[in-house]
């Protein structure tokens, strides 16, 4: 009886849990892409008016920011700085690989930064601001989108995921 | 069998019910309907169930076939 009542109270937990989990994912989402934005733009800033290299503007630009964001930048620039073969498409693909789980970024934010890194130090500098501008814009819009997506989302995960427990423990009771 | 069963379809109902509003509020009207009809399919087999025992007890205390 006693050990049935403790798997149950797991069985909840977890439940719980993953809802929880899945909820702070997505209320996460707008402002990783909020900080996105900010850094692209501040290396806007440096690719177009102090013409600084890009491993450098790179981590620059993640100044005043903090967490998830700030580290991807600046992993890009480590692996950009020490492998000097590798191109921005490459790292950011790299990058995005090995955080995964940390950033909590969707395909379509994923897609428009690889299409970033392929076209990073490929254009001339009036260029290259036109398309950071863009792709700004392109972000603000994906941010508007998150914000709404996680007002409606974050309750549905945590009930689902609260109820989702308790329907375990009754089919299996 | 005890009325633990009929306690079951009653939490089972609730939590769908409560399934179907959160899921209806966050605009996913297809899977609110789709988690109610699990929801419904889940009791209906219990029931099912239920009701052959009903009738197979029938069937033995008027020694019917």
């Amino acid at each position: 009886m006693w050990l049935k009542l403790l798997g149950s109270v797991c069985v909840l937990a977890a439940g719980t849990y993953i809802g929880f989990k899945l909820s702070l994912r997505c209320s996460q989402r707008p402002q990783h892409i909020r900080q996105l934005v900010s850094c692209i733009v501040s290396l806007k800033s440096y690719i177009n008016y102090i013409s600084m290299p890009l491993s450098e503007a790179l981590v620059k630009s993640t100044l005043g920011t903090e967490g998830p964001v700030a580290i991807f930048f600046k992993e890009i620039a480590t692996l950009l700085e020490s492998n000097i073969w590798m191109n921005p498409k490459q790292a950011i693909l790299q990058v995005l690989d090995k955080m995964e789980g940390q950033l909590a970024l969707e395909s379509t934010e994923k897609e428009i930064l690889v299409v970033l890194g392929a076209n990073l130090g490929t254009m001339n500098r009036e260029e290259q601001n036109k398309y950071l501008s863009m792709i700004q814009e392109q972000l603000e819009k994906l941010e508007q989108e998150a914000v709404r997506t996680r007002d409606l989302n974050t309750k549905m995960y945590r009930y689902l995921g609260v109820c989702g427990g308790l329907v375990i423990v009754i089919l299996l009771a | 069998m005890g009325l633990d069963i009929l306690f079951k379809i009653a939490g089972v109902g609730i939590l769908v019910s409560v399934f179907h509003t959160a899921l209806k509020q966050a605009g996913k009207e297809d899977m609110a309907h789709l988690c109610t009809l699990a929801g419904f399919t889940l009791v209906l087999l219990w029931v099912v169930q239920l009701l052959g025992r009903l009738f197979g007890t029938v069937q033995d205390v008027f020694k019917l076939l």
